[in-house]
C-alpha cells in the first residue's frame, strides 16, 4: 500500500496504489491526515492502481468526504476499478462520492 | 337433483372439517412459534445486556483502581489540611471519566479548620481545575447517606445515581474511607463520576426500530434510559415499574421486557424492552400466508367436489361414490408429491410409491453452509389427514433446520409441535440426517424410524438408537448420533411399505431382502442413486408378483461424492497486524483452487470483514485470543469456518447497515458485517463447546 498527497492548482491530489485492507488501513490514515484541513479546497483521489479496498478504507474516505462537506469542498475519485466500484456499490458509497 | 344438493352438502361438509383442522394446526404452529421467539429473544437479550453490564462495570473499576493508586498521597499529605486541595486536583486530573472529587473529614479533625472541613476539587467546562471549600452550614456532609456509610462499615460504597449542578448532570460518587497511621478512619473521599453517557450507550445499537434499553439501581428506581426523542417518557417509565425476574417477560400485552443484573457491587440492573408486535411480525406475516394457502386449497377443493357434483347426473350411485373417493385420494396424492423434491442432483435420488389409498410418507433433503439436512418420515394413518399432516411436518421441518443444525433440537421442536392439541392420536416416524459434504461426517437422530442401510464395502443397519416416534409423548428424549461417510459411501433410507411388501403367501419382503438387492447393487460397478433404488423397488415388485401396493412405498438413496476437495487453514492471534498474514493465506489458497479475481475480491473481503470482527470484539480488552480460519473448496463452492473461544456474539444478528444515508448522516462504522452478508452467499452462526463458530459460504460454479 502506498499512498502520496500533493498539493496543486488550489486542490489536493491523492494517489492511492496497493491494497488499502485493514491492516495497512492505521498507515493511510496518517498519511492522509493532511487533507482533513482542506480548508475549503478540493480533493481529487487517483484510484488506478488500488487493487483492493476493506471498510476500514472505506471509513478513512467517508472521513475525508464528511470533513471536506463541512467545509464546501468537493471529493471526486478518479478511475476507480470494477471490483472496488462493486463494493462502494454494495455499501451505498456510490451515491454519495463523486466520480470521473 | 335431489343426489346433486346432497353432494354439494357433503362438499360442504368436506371443506368446513378441513378448514377447521388446518385453522387448528397453524394456530397450535403459531403459538409456538411465538414462544420460540420469545425464548430466543431472551437469550439474546441476557448476551447483549451482559456484556454492557460488564462494560460498565470495568469503567467504574477505572475510577475504583484511581482512588486505590493515588490513596498513598492523600495518606502522606494528612498532615498539613491545606495541602489536600492539591491532591484532589491530582486524583481527579488523572481519570477522564471523574468530573469531580471531595475529601470530607470527621467533625472537628482540624481544630484550625472548624468543625466542618471539605475541600472539593471540580473539572470546568473548559478543562480547568477549580478547587474549594464546600463545607458549610447550609451543607453539613456528616447529613450525607454515603458518607456515613463508609465512615460506619470502614469499606468503600457506590452511591445510586443522582442528578446535580447546572445544568443537571447525571453522577455516582465512589466514597473510600480515608485512614491515618493508626487505621483510624478520618475521612471520605468521594470521586465523581459522570453517567449522562449511559443512556445512549445503552441505545447505541438497538436492533429493532422500537426496542430500547433502560438501566435501574438495585431498588428498582429508573437510572438511565432513551432519549425522549426517540421513546416517549411515559413508555419508559412504565417499562421499569414493569421489570421482575430473569425471564423474558410480556406485560401491557404489547411489550416484552429481560433483564440482567451486573455482577459486581453496584449491583444496577440492566433491561431491554421490545414492542411484541415488532419482533412477532415475521410469524404473522408467515401465518398470513399460510392463511392465503389455505384458502385457495379450500377453493380447489371445492370446486373438485363441485365437478364430482356435475358428473354424478349421468353415473350411478356407486360410481359417484368411487369418484368422490377417487377425489379424495386426488387431493391427497396432489398435496403429497407438492412437498416432494422434484429435482435431484447427481448424487441424490428418492421417490415414493403412493398406494391406492395415499399413506403419509414424506422425505426431503436441501443443502445449507456446505452440508446436506435430509430426513424421511412415515405418519401413521391414511387419506387426506395423513397427507396434511405431511404437509405440515414437511413445513416445519424446513423452517426449523434453517435455523437449527442438530438433528435432535429438529426432533425436539417438531415432536412439541406433533403433541400439541394431538387429540386425533396421530404419531410419525422421522429420521433426520445432517451430512457434512466436505468432511463425509454424519449426524443423525431417530425417532422410531426404520433403520436405515449405510453402503460402504456392502450394505450395513445403521446402529441407530432407538427412540419413540414424533406426536407420542411431550418429553421424549432423542440423542445425536455420528459416523463418519468415506467417498464413495452411501445412505439408503426407506419406509416400511418395502420391508412390509407382502408376497402372494403373506410374506414380508424383509429387511434381509432389501439388503440382498442393495449387496446386488454393489457388486454392479458405478450404479447412480436413481438405479439403485430403482433396482430395489423392482426386486420387491418381483417379490409380491407386481400386485397393487398396500401402502407408499418410499426409498432416498444419498451418495457422499465429495470430489477432489482442496483444504486448508490458519491460525491467528487478536492482533489487526494479523490481517496481512490473512490476506497472504487467502491469495495463496485462492491461486490453488484457480478462482477467478472477481469472485477472490469478493470472498476475500467477505472473510477479512468477518476475521476483522473477531480480532476486534471476541476478546475482552487487552486479552490475547486466538482466531482459526479453515478454507475447504470442492470447486464448486468454498467453505470458510471461523472459530474463536471469545465471548458469545452472533454477528449475524446484527441490523443491517443502512447504505441509503446521505455522507453527513452515516455513522463511521458498521458496514463490516454488512460487506460479509452481502457478499456470501450464506452466513450463520453458531456456539459449539464453547466457541463461536461462523460459516461463509459461497457458490464458484
Amino acid at each position: 500500500m502506498t499512498t502520496s498527497v500533493k498539493e496543486a492548482d488550489g486542490k489536493f491530489y491523492v494517489t492511492l496504489s496497493g491494497e488499502l485492507d485493514t491492516a495497512t488501513a492505521q498507515e493511510a490514515e496518517v498519511a492522509l491526515q493532511p487533507l482533513l484541513e482542506s480548508q475549503g479546497k478540493d480533493i481529487v483521489i487517483d484510484c488506478t492502481d488500488l487493487e483492493y479496498i476493506a471498510s476500514s478504507g472505506l471509513r478513512i474516505l467517508l472521513g475525508i468526504l464528511k470533513q471536506a462537506r463541512a467545509v464546501g469542498s468537493r471529493v471526486v475519485l478518479k478511475n476507480v476499478n470494477e471490483v472496488v466500484r462493486d463494493v462502494l456499490d454494495l455499501t451505498g458509497f456510490i451515491s454519495i462520492f463523486e466520480f470521473e | 337433483m335431489k343426489n346433486i344438493r346432497k353432494n354439494w352438502l357433503t362438499g360442504l361438509r368436506i371443506v368446513v372439517i378441513a378448514a377447521v383442522l388446518v385453522e387448528g394446526i397453524s394456530i397450535v404452529q403459531y403459538e409456538s412459534l411465538r414462544r420460540i421467539t420469545l425464548e430466543d429473544m431472551n437469550i439474546r437479550t441476557r448476551i447483549t445486556l451482559g456484556a454492557m453490564a460488564d462494560e460498565i462495570s470495568h469503567t467504574l473499576e477505572m475510577t475504583e483502581a484511581t482512588m486505590r493508586e493515588n490513596l498513598w498521597m492523600i495518606r502522606a499529605r494528612l498532615g498539613n489540611p491545606d495541602d489536600m486541595f492539591q491532591a484532589m486536583v491530582y486524583l481527579i486530573d488523572d481519570n477522564p471519566q471523574v468530573v469531580g472529587g471531595c475529601i470530607s473529614f470527621i467533625p472537628d479533625h482540624y481544630p484550625s479548620k472548624g468543625r466542618l472541613f471539605e475541600p472539593y476539587a471540580k473539572k470546568e467546562a473548559d478543562g480547568t481545575i477549580s478547587v474549594s471549600q464546600i463545607a458549610g452550614p447550609d451543607h453539613d456532609y456528616t447529613l450525607n447517606q454515603a458518607f456515613r456509610r463508609a465512615l460506619e462499615t470502614g469499606v468503600p460504597n457506590w452511591s445510586d445515581p443522582y442528578l446535580y449542578g447546572e445544568p443537571p448532570q447525571s453522577l455516582t460518587t465512589y466514597s473510600y474511607p480515608i485512614r491515618d497511621d493508626d487505621g483510624i478512619v478520618v475521612a471520605v473521599c468521594g470521586l465523581d463520576m459522570d453517567l449522562t453517557w449511559l443512556g445512549e450507550y445503552l441505545n447505541s445499537n438497538q436492533h429493532l426500530k422500537s426496542s430500547f434499553a433502560i438501566m435501574l439501581t438495585e431498588e428498582g428506581k429508573l437510572v438511565a434510559g432513551p432519549s425522549s426523542e426517540k421513546i416517549p417518557q411515559a413508555e419508559v417509565e412504565k417499562a421499569a415499574a414493569a421489570l421482575s425476574g430473569n425471564a423474558m417477560d410480556v406485560y401491557h400485552r404489547n411489550y416484552a421486557i429481560g433483564s440482567v443484573q451486573m455482577k459486581a457491587s453496584p449491583f444496577w440492573q440492566l433491561a431491554q424492552v421490545y414492542r411484541t408486535r415488532e419482533i412477532m411480525a415475521p410469524i404473522l406475516k408467515l401465518r398470513r400466508q399460510h392463511m392465503v394457502l389455505v384458502l385457495l386449497g379450500l377453493a380447489i377443493l371445492f370446486f373438485m367436489i363441485k365437478r364430482f357434483a356435475r358428473s354424478e347426473k349421468e353415473l350411478r350411485i356407486a360410481t359417484v361414490e368411487k369418484a368422490r373417493i377417487d377425489g379424495e385420494l386426488t387431493i391427497a396424492r396432489n398435496i403429497q408429491s407438492e412437498m416432494l423434491p422434484k429435482t435431484f442432483p447427481e448424487n441424490i435420488y428418492g421417490k415414493i410409491e403412493s398406494a391406492l389409498e395415499v399413506g403419509g410418507d414424506i422425505f426431503d433433503f436441501y443443502r445449507r453452509d456446505g452440508q446436506l439436512f435430509f430426513c424421511i418420515g412415515d405418519v401413521s394413518g391414511k387419506g387426506i389427514p395423513a397427507a396434511m399432516l405431511m404437509a405440515v411436518i414437511h413445513s416445519l421441518f424446513r423452517e426449523i433446520s434453517k435455523r437449527e443444525e442438530n438433528t435432535v433440537t429438529i426432533l425436539h421442536a417438531l415432536n412439541d409441535q406433533l403433541c400439541q392439541g394431538n387429540d386425533s392420536n396421530m404419531f410419525v416416524t422421522f429420521f433426520v440426517g445432517r451430512l457434512d459434504l466436505y468432511t463425509g461426517k454424519l449426524y443423525f437422530s431417530n425417532a422410531g424410524h426404520d433403520k436405515p442401510f449405510l453402503l460402504t464395502g456392502s450394505a450395513e443397519l445403521l446402529k441407530t438408537k432407538a427412540h419413540l416416534p414424533l406426536g407420542v409423548f411431550p418429553d421424549t428424549a432423542f440423542e445425536e448420533q455420528s459416523c463418519v461417510l468415506s467417498p464413495g459411501d452411501g445412505i439408503f433410507l426407506y419406509t416400511d411399505g418395502l420391508t412390509e411388501t407382502k408376497s402372494p403367501a403373506r410374506e414380508n419382503f424383509g429387511r434381509e431382502r432389501v439388503k440382498a438387492a442393495l449387496d446386488a447393487c454393489l457388486a454392479q460397478a458405478s450404479m447412480t442413486p436413481g438405479e439403485i433404488v430403482d433396482s430395489v423397488s423392482k426386486a420387491a415388485h418381483d417379490y409380491s408378483e407386481n400386485a397393487p401396493l398396500r401402502d407408499d412405498l418410499t426409498m432416498l438413496f444419498i451418495k457422499f461424492d465429495p470430489g477432489e476437495i482442496v483444504r486448508d487453514r490458519l491460525t491467528i492471534v487478536n492482533d489487526i497486524d494479523e490481517v496481512s498474514r490473512l490476506s497472504a493465506f487467502v491469495k495463496d489458497y485462492f491461486s490453488r483452487i484457480e478462482l477467478d479475481r472477481k469472485a477472490a475480491y469478493g470472498m476475500r473481503l467477505a472473510l477479512e470483514e468477518a476475521v476483522v470482527n473477531v480480532i476486534n470484539y471476541a476478546y475482552p480488552g487487552d486479552e490475547t485470543g486466538e482466531v482459526t480460519i479453515y478454507a475447504e473448496s470442492d470447486r464448486k463452492e468454498i467453505r470458510f469456518t471461523i472459530v474463536d473461544s471469545g465471548f458469545p456474539f452472533d454477528p449475524t444478528s446484527v441490523l443491517p447497515a443502512d447504505t441509503t444515508l446521505d455522507a453527513i448522516d452515516r455513522p463511521i462504522g458498521g458496514l463490516g458485517v454488512h460487506l460479509t452478508r452481502k457478499l456470501a452467499d450464506s452466513v450463520s452462526y453458531s456456539r459449539k463447546h464453547g466457541n463461536n463458530v461462523l460459516t461463509l459460504t459461497k457458490s464458484i460454479l
